[in-house]
């Protein structure tokens, strides 16, 4: 039961590394925000500074509060998780280093949270010294801390990594709102300015302590491939190589156009860069979960193994073994080969035919899933040459996949299994999978609506593509277990692709839908890539 | 909807931190009773007052063993006295600096 409980609160600790990766960010980003970007100069005049400023504090407050919540629930979660697998009490768990300074960056964000407010005039440099000091004691909760070699100087590189993420990524929804509530074009164009500055020096600070941070922690070019952390610190340079892509248009945008050509189109793609921004302060926070992978001497998966994974094979799609039910009789579900060639899992070991008729089941459901997934991308791509319109209708697909579900996500019940309809109705799986069905049902029909009736306009058009981006942040945020390193790593090198692509693909649409109409070409053609992509991924994942 | 199902398959989740690098007794390793010392070296710093060693004997015995005083950061150090032969398995739970928990096993025969 104890042991549970660790492995609960580890997934639990993720989530929570998340939130106060975010939100320290945006306390890092709204504090420069609010004493340098948005601070009116003789240069820009007065504008709508003041109204500007007012919003920040307030969303600094929202944020400072977020913070604490945050920290507040990551002290009980980890205390209690301590306390209930070391058996100590509580005056044992205070003394601890988590404990110490989580309890210095919750006072510090509720200092942060009392002090954001228009009507403290002197508060500014205060809130400065609070932030730097909630970021000195966060990072000493992250692997720095903890090192045996190189530890002050990666302290150090930590800090700054984290201090340019929270000035940039975390500086974003500021602007945003700051452009949101300006209706005066030279504020607008003025704040927009000073931030494009900071965070071209930002992204510079981002890279080289990003590769300094990498080459202490990953060490060579099989770790960047070969084990979990690799993989997921190349997922968060490939997320931040989109990011970048996006703040340089904007760079260039500001350069070369004038200020009402540039504002509209602007503000759209600061939307998408806070989606992105915020997936990779997620993915940073999956990667914390992980030990170095310079640690993982022996648990390093080889180029070949990668490729006998991945390599491309003729996907199981087979009716037959689709409609049958693999629990009554699982060898009757095995291809005829595992009979005769003994399979192993990747250390070696044997797999007994019940594990293996399992991850037959699994591939096939994958397989399936991938084969819809890849028609409703080409059928995307078709509608976009418009020379099909019937292909229009690519969200139908989405009610097989609903179907698909309801068939095939529990075996033993109805329609394929013995157990009825209604006896399973309230087992809380089956009624998540049913419930499932049902969105993919309810998001098929809305989805069609707004292709045929044009409703690209409504706010609500904007849920598919959250939804997109949602999925594919949540396949990059997860933790890590170290009971099968080698297996967790091939499972992550087929999950990840697809997360990242799930985000490019829920961003480039809602770009199509927020853009103006003559800017929508190139994300209107990105995101049916990016389920072409999936599907393919999908169709050649294996578990073997 | 994909990702409940691909998250699915990564349902077994841990909070994995710290990893044994190197161990007395090694793992799978025959040693000779009745006094045992044993020595675990981690790959980060961890908390000593905070961590704990069980051995668990052949008839599935629990002992909590009491730790010694670091001598460095990432070294863990014990002394179990009165050990009979048979299949023992040392489970240890640490407490790393950057406040994360970590648990692992190390099995070993004594003769």
């Amino acid at each position: 039961m104890m042991l549970k409980l660790v492995d609960v609160f580890g997934y639990l600790s993720v989530i929570l590394r998340a939130g106060t990766l975010v939100f320290q960010s945006l306390l890092l980003g709204g504090v420069l925000f609010v004493l340098w970007i948005a601070r009116p100069t003789a240069e820009a005049g007065t504008g709508d500074f003041a109204k500007v400023q007012a919003y920040s504090l307030r969303l600094l407050r929202i944020a400072a509060v977020g913070l604490a919540a945050m920290q507040a629930f990551y002290l009980y979660v980890n205390s209690a998780a301590l306390m209930a697998t070391a058996e100590i009490g509580l005056r044992d768990v205070v003394g601890a280093n988590f404990f110490i300074s989580g309890s210095i960056v919750f006072i510090s964000a509720l200092a942060v949270a009392v002090l954001a407010s228009p009507h403290r005039k002197a508060a500014g440099r205060w809130l400065a010294v609070l932030v730097a000091v909630a970021l000195s004691a966060s990072v000493m909760t992250n692997h720095a801390a903890s090192r045996m070699e190189g530890r002050a100087s990666l302290v150090i590189v930590s800090f700054l990594h984290e201090l340019a993420t929270g000035f940039w990524i975390g500086g974003l929804p500021f602007l945003l709102m700051g452009l949101h509530l300006s209706r005066d074009r030279p504020t607008q164009w003025y704040i927009t300015k000073r931030f494009s500055r900071l965070a071209l020096v930002s992204v510079g600070v981002i890279v080289i302590t990003g590769v300094g941070m990498s080459l202490s922690y990953i060490g060579s070019w099989q770790a960047l491939y070969g084990t979990a952390y690799g993989v997921m610190v190349s997922a968060k340079a490939l997320m931040l190589g989109a990011l970048i892509a996006l703040g340089g248009i904007n760079f260039l945008l500001l350069r070369n156009c004038a200020p009402d050509a540039v504002m509209p189109r602007l503000r759209r793609l600061v939307e998408a860069e806070v989606g992105i921004g915020i997936t990779v302060i997620l993915t940073a926070a999956s990667v914390t979960s992980q030990p170095p992978a310079v640690d993982l001497v022996n648990d390093t998966v080889t180029a070949q193994q990668v490729w006998s994974r991945i390599k491309p094979t003729w996907p199981r799609l087979g009716i037959t073994a689709l409609a049958q039910s693999s629990t009554a009789s699982p060898e009757r579900f095995l291809p005829p080969d595992s009979m005769t060639t003994p399979q192993t899992s990747i250390d070696g070991t044997p797999l007994s035919a019940a594990k293996l008729a399992d991850i037959v089941e699994s591939e096939l459901n994958h397989h399936w899933m991938g084969l819809l997934v890849l028609l409703m991308g080409a059928l995307a791509l078709l509608a976009r040459t418009g020379k099909a319109k019937w292909a229009e209708y690519w969200p139908l697909l989405l009610i097989g996949i609903a179907v698909f579900i309801i068939v095939r996500a529990d075996t033993e019940a109805w329609p394929l299994g013995p157990q009825g309809f209604w006896a399973t109705c309230l087992r809380p799986e089956d009624l998540q999978h049913r419930l499932a069905a049902l969105v993919c049902i309810g998001f098929a029909v809305f989805e069609l609506r707004v292709r045929r009736r044009k409703l690209e306009n409504h706010p609500a058009a904007l849920v598919f593509p959250l939804m997109c981006a949602l999925g594919g942040a949540l396949l990059l945020t997860h933790s890590h277990n170290l009971t099968n390193v080698k297996e967790e790593l091939l499972a992550e090198l087929s999950h990840v692709p697809m997360g990242i692509l799930a985000v490019l693909a829920g961003w480039s649409r809602w770009l199509e839908i927020r853009l103006p109409a003559k800017d929508r070409g190139i994300p209107a053609w990105i995101w049916p890539v990016c389920f072409v992509l999936i599907g393919a991924g999908l169709l050649n994942y294996r578990e073997i | 909807m994909l990702t409940l199902l691909l998250l699915a398959g990564l349902s077994q989740v841990a909070w994995a931190h710290a990893i044994l690098m190197e161990s007395k007794p090694a793992l799978h390793s025959s040693v000779k009773g009745p006094e045992v010392a044993i020595w675990l070296r981690f790959n980060v710093r961890v908390d000593g007052g905070r961590s704990r060693l069980h051995l668990v004997g052949p008839n599935g015995a629990q002992q909590t063993l009491p730790l010694a005083k670091q001598t460095s950061p990432d070294i863990l150090e014990s002394q179990a006295g009165g050990i009979k032969p048979g299949a023992y398995t040392l489970q240890w739970q640490v407490l790393a600096s950057d406040g994360h928990i970590s648990r692992g096993e190390v099995a070993f025969t004594v003769i």
